[in-house]
C-alpha cells in the first residue's frame, strides 16, 4: 500500500518535473517581456526628447523667443505667442485656484457624504472628462458670443478654469487628506472652530503638496490647444501692441501657433518654426515637472520643519 | 546550536543543519539544526519575535522572495538538499505546502481555490479535476459543508471555513510537508478546535510542522516540540519530555510562564 | 468675554462654510450649462434643419453646402482610431503597469516614474507634430502611401493613453494584497503564474477603469490625431488612406463655418455626441466599481 502510494507519488513528481521546466521557461520569457517593454517606453521617450533638441535647437535664438511672427514671409518669431501661453496661464490660475482650494477644502473637511456632495462630485467627474475641443465650443457659445467678449484672453483663461477645475479639486482633496487627523484633533481640543483648524493647522501641511500639483497643472495649461483656438484665438494683435495685456484682446498662445502654422498658415519656413515652438513647448513641460517636485519639498519644509 | 531527537525508529523526513537567516545585516536564525521525523507533527514554540515563522519559510524558499534575505545551511528533503543550485523552487513548494496565519483564499470560487495547485501543475482533465476538488476537501472535513457551492466565492465562507479551505488547497497538490505559521490564531475556539482534528488527522499520511504562540495547542496536538528563543533553537524533545521535564533552564522559564 | 469672542469666530466659520458650499455649487452649475448650452446648439440640426438623426448618425455622405450632413465618416474614424489605440495601448499600458508593480526593483521604479510623467506632461498638439515629423514619413517611406491616415493617428494616440493605462494598472495591482502572492506561490506558482492566474483577475475591475478611461481620453483628442489623420470627410478604407475623426473635423471646419448655417450645426451636433458619449463612459466607470464592491 505504501509502496504503491509512493510509485504514484514519484510518478507525479516526474511529470511535475517536466512541466516545471516549460513552466520556468514561461516565467522567464514573460518577466522578459515586461521589461521589454518597460525600456521600450523610456527609449521612446528619449528618442523624442534627443530628436526635438535636434531639430530644433537650431531655430531658438533671441530673436524667435521674443521677435514678432510675420503672416507671409520667412524669419518670424513666436515672442508674443509665448508672452499669451504665460499671460492666460497666470489668469486661468487666478481663476481656478481660490474655487479649487474651496471646493477642496469643503469636499475634504465638511461635506464627506450626502446628496449634494454626491452631485457635485459627480459634476465635478463629468467636467473632467468631457473632450477639450467640446469645452472650447461651450466657451465659443458663452464667452465669445453670448457674453460678447469675443476671441480673447479672458475667453480662453475661464473655459481653461472649467477644464483644469476637477484637477487642481482633486489635488487639493489628496494634500488635505495627507495631513495627519492628530493636527486636527488637537486643534478643536484646543476649542479652536473647525475653520479655525483647517486655516491654521491644515493648510500648512498642505501647501506643498499642493503647490506641486498647481505647478504641474501649470504644465498642462500652457500646452493647451483645442480649448484655446475658438476662444482665445489664432492671431496676435499687430505690431508693438502684440504684447498686450488687455484681456479682451485676441491672444494666440505658443501651442496654438504651433497648430495654425501646420494647418492653415501660409509662411515658407513652418518646419523651422514647428521645430523651434515644438522644442520650447517641450522644454517648458520639463521645467515645470522639475520645478513641481522642488518647490513642493521646500514649501514642505517651510512649513512644516520637517523634510 | 544541534538539536537532535535521538530515536531509532524514526525517518527524518527534512535535515536542517547550521541554518542561518539574514536579514540585510540582522541574523533572524543563529545555526539552526533540526531534524524533523517523519509523520508526525513537530511544534516550534517560544516567545514572539524569536524566529519561528523565519526558521518555517526558510522551509520551503519562501525567503527566496524577499529582496535582502539570505539563507545558509544545509537543510534537505528526503535526503536531497532543497537550495541546491539545480533545483527549482517550484518544485519544492509543490512537495512542501504551506498555510498561513490568515486565511488567503483567492477571490474565486471555492472549487477554483482548491484545483489552483493541480492546474498549474498540469492537470486539466475537468473530471480528475473534480475528484481532486472533492478528495482534497473531504480530508480538510469541509467537503460537507460546501459540496452544495463549489462554484460560489469562496470569500462567503467564514473564517474557520476559508481556513480549512485554504488547507484542502495545499493538500490538493499533494505534497508530503505541510508547514503550519499558528494557522489557527486567527479563528474562534470551535473553529480552532476543528482545525485541531484536522491535524491529528493529516499526519497519518503527511509530515506536520507547526508554529504556533500557544503551549497548550502544542501540547494537545504535536508529537515533538523545538523550543526557540532570540533565534536560536535552544532544546527539542517528545512534547511530554518538553512540558515536563525540560533539559534547558530557558525552557523552563517559558514553559512556567516567567516570560511570554 | 469669552462668549463673545467665540461667537465672532463663529461667524467666520459660518461666512467661510457659505464662501466654500459656493464653490462647490459652481461645478454642479458649470456642468449643467454645459449640458443645456450643447443640447440646444447641438440639437439645432434636427430642430431648425430639420434634417432626421437617422441621416446624421447612419449617412456616409458628408457634404453641408449640398445639404447632406451624414457624420458616419467621423464617427466610425473617431471609433476605429480609438479601438486602434485601445488593441495597443491597453495591453502594453497593463504590462508596463504590471512591470512597475510587481517587477520593478525599487531603484529602477523611481528613475523610469519620472520618464511616465514626462509622457503624461507633453501637450498633445506637440504629440501630433511628432507624429507629423516622425511617423507620417517613415509610414511613407515603409508604404509607399501619403502616410497620413488611421495608422498615423492610431499610434500617436496609442502613445498617447499609455501613461493612463500604466499608472492606473499599476495601482489596481498594488493594492491586491500580499497574502495572495504568498499563498500562490507557496502553492508552486512561478511569479508570472501568480500574476496572470491571481494578481490580474484580482485587479480586474481597477484594470477595467483604466481602459475606460483610457478610451475617454481617446476619444475626446483633438490635435494629436487632426495633425496626421489626413482630414478626407470619408468614410475610413484602410489603415493608409486619409480619414477623419469627429474630434479633427471639428476643430479643422469650425473656423470657417458660417454663423448659423447648415455646417455649424452639424460641428456642435458632433460636439454633443461626444459629450454623450464622454458621459456615457462616467456611468460605465461607476457600474464597473460597483460591481467590484
Amino acid at each position: 500500500m505504501a509502496a504503491q502510494a509512493t510509485l504514484a507519488r514519484e510518478a507525479r513528481q516526474q511529470r511535475s518535473a517536466g512541466n516545471a521546466r516549460a513552466r520556468r521557461f514561461v516565467d522567464r520569457l514573460a518577466t522578459g517581456m515586461l521589461w521589454a517593454a518597460a525600456l521600450f517606453v523610456v527609449a521612446l521617450l528619449a528618442t523624442f526628447i534627443v530628436y526635438m533638441f535636434y531639430l530644433g535647437a537650431g531655430t531658438i535664438s533671441w530673436h524667435f523667443l521674443t521677435g514678432l511672427p510675420s503672416e507671409l514671409t520667412a524669419g518670424g518669431g513666436v515672442g508674443p505667442e509665448i508672452f499669451n501661453s504665460f499671460y492666460i496661464l497666470i489668469l486661468t490660475l487666478i481663476f481656478t485656484v481660490p474655487i479649487a482650494l474651496a471646493a477642496g477644502i469643503f469636499l475634504q473637511e465638511y461635506a464627506r457624504t450626502g446628496p449634494f456632495r454626491e452631485a457635485v462630485q459627480f459634476s465635478a467627474e463629468s467636467l473632467a472628462t468631457v473632450p477639450s475641443i467640446v469645452m472650447g465650443l461651450f466657451g465659443l457659445l458663452v464667452f465669445v458670443q453670448t457674453l460678447r467678449w469675443g476671441f480673447s484672453a479672458l475667453a480662453g483663461a475661464v473655459t481653461l478654469t472649467l477644464l483644469n477645475l476637477p484637477a487642481l479639486t482633486r489635488v487639493t482633496q489628496e494634500a488635505l487628506s495627507g495631513v495627519p487627523a492628530t493636527y486636527r484633533e488637537a486643534s478643536m481640543a484646543l476649542g479652536g472652530t473647525k475653520w479655525q483648524t483647517i486655516v491654521r493647522g491644515v493648510l500648512p501641511s498642505a501647501i506643498g503638496p499642493m503647490t506641486t500639483g498647481i505647478v504641474l497643472i501649470s504644465g498642462r495649461i500652457f500646452g493647451e490647444t483645442a480649448a484655446l483656438i475658438y476662444t482665445a484665438g489664432t492671431s496676435v494683435a499687430h505690431g508693438s501692441g502684440a504684447y498686450d495685456w488687455n484681456p479682451f484682446h485676441t491672444a494666440e498662445t505658443l501651442a496654438v501657433h504651433l497648430w495654425y502654422t501646420h494647418s492653415e498658415a501660409l509662411i515658407p519656413d513652418v518646419d523651422r518654426i514647428g521645430n523651434g515652438s515644438a522644442l520650447v513647448l517641450l522644454i517648458m513641460v520639463l521645467i515645470f515637472n522639475v520645478a513641481a517636485r522642488v518647490i513642493g519639498r521646500q514649501l514642505t519644509i517651510r512649513f512644516t520643519g520637517k523634510s | 546550536m544541534a538539536v537532535h531527537i535521538e530515536r531509532a525508529d524514526l525517518l527524518d523526513k527534512m535535515k536542517i543543519e547550521d541554518m542561518n537567516v539574514y536579514y540585510g545585516a540582522f541574523q533572524a536564525i543563529k545555526h539552526g539544526s533540526l531534524n524533523v521525523p517523519e509523520n508526525k507533527v513537530m511544534a516550534l514554540i517560544g516567545p514572539s519575535g524569536c524566529g519561528k515563522s523565519t526558521f518555517l519559510r526558510a522551509l520551503n524558499r519562501m525567503h527566496d522572495l524577499t529582496p535582502g534575505a539570505r539563507v545558509t545551511g544545509k537543510i534537505t528533503l528526503d535526503g536531497m538538499d532543497i537550495y541546491a543550485d539545480d533545483v527549482d523552487p517550484v518544485t519544492v513548494r509543490h512537495r512542501i505546502g504551506m498555510v498561513f496565519q490568515r486565511p488567503n483564499p483567492f477571490p474565486k470560487s471555492i472549487f477554483e481555490n482548491v484545483v489552483y495547485g493541480p492546474k498549474i501543475h498540469g492537470e486539466t482533465n475537468q473530471k480528475k479535476l473534480q475528484e481532486i476538488c472533492e478528495r482534497s476537501l473531504r480530508s480538510a472535513a469541509l467537503w460537507d459543508e460546501v459540496k452544495d457551492r463549489l462554484n460560489r466565492s469562496a470569500l462567503d465562507l467564514s473564517g474557520g471555513q476559508q481556513q480549512r479551505l485554504c488547507i484542502a488547497r495545499v493538500l490538493a497538490v499533494e505534497p508530503e510537508v505541510i508547514l503550519m505559521d499558528e494557522p489557527a490564531s486567527a479563528l474562534d475556539p470551535i473553529a480552532t478546535s476543528k482545525i485541531e482534528d484536522l491535524i491529528g488527522e493529516l499526519k497519518r499520511e503527511y509530515t506536520v510542522v507547526i508554529v504556533t504562540h500557544s503551549m497548550q495547542q502544542a501540547a494537545r496536538i504535536s508529537d515533538f516540540t523545538t523550543f526557540f528563543l532570540l533565534g536560536e533553537l535552544i532544546e527539542v524533545g517528545t512534547t511530554s519530555e518538553i512540558f515536563t521535564r525540560p533539559k534547558d533552564k530557558r525552557t523552563e522559564d517559558y514553559i512556567t510562564g516567567r516570560y511570554g | 468675554m469669552i462668549a463673545v469672542k467665540a461667537s465672532k469666530a463663529h461667524r467666520t466659520e459660518s461666512i467661510a462654510l457659505a464662501v466654500l458650499r459656493s464653490a462647490s455649487g459652481f461645478f454642479i452649475v458649470s456642468i449643467a450649462l454645459l449640458i443645456g448650452y450643447l443640447a440646444v446648439e447641438g440639437t439645432k440640426l434636427f430642430t431648425v434643419d430639420h434634417k432626421s438623426v437617422f441621416e446624421f448618425l447612419f449617412s456616409p455622405s458628408f457634404a453641408p453646402d449640398q445639404g447632406h450632413v451624414g457624420a458616419l465618416p467621423f464617427i466610425l474614424g473617431s471609433l476605429f482610431v480609438t479601438g486602434f489605440a485601445i488593441a495597443v495601448g491597453g495591453p502594453f499600458g497593463v504590462a508596463v503597469g504590471v512591470f512597475f508593480a510587481e517587477l520593478a526593483p525599487k531603484r529602477v521604479a523611481s528613475a523610469m516614474k519620472p520618464a511616465i510623467e514626462v509622457l503624461v506632461g507633453i501637450p498633445s498638439v506637440v504629440y501630433g507634430w511628432l507624429g507629423l515629423t516622425l511617423l507620417v514619413p517613415l509610414i511613407r517611406n515603409a508604404t509607399g502611401s501619403t502616410g497620413f491616415g488611421l495608422l498615423a493617428a492610431g499610434i500617436v494616440l496609442s502613445l498617447m493613453i499609455l501613461p493612463t493605462v500604466v499608472s492606473l494598472t499599476e495601482d489596481a495591482v498594488k493594492v491586491v494584497p500580499d497574502s495572495l502572492r504568498e499563498g500562490s506561490l507557496a502553492l508552486g506558482a512561478t511569479r508570472w503564474e501568480t500574476i496572470w492566474r491571481v494578481l490580474l483577475p484580482a485587479a480586474s475591475s481597477g484594470i477595467g477603469v483604466a481602459i475606460i478611461l483610457g478610451i475617454a481620453r481617446a476619444i475626446g483628442e483633438t490635435l494629436a490625431i487632426q495633425l496626421v489623420l489626413g482630414n478626407a470627410p470619408v468614410l475610413p478604407t484602410g489603415l493608409l488612406s486619409p480619414a477623419s475623426a469627429l474630434t479633427s473635423e471639428i476643430v479643422m471646419d469650425m473656423g470657417g463655418a458660417a454663423q448659423n448655417s447648415l455646417l455649424q450645426h452639424t460641428l456642435f451636433s458632433m460636439a454633443f455626441l461626444l459629450l454623450l458619449i464622454a458621459m456615457g463612459l462616467i456611468v460605465l466607470v461607476k457600474l464597473v466599481t460597483r460591481k467590484a464592491t
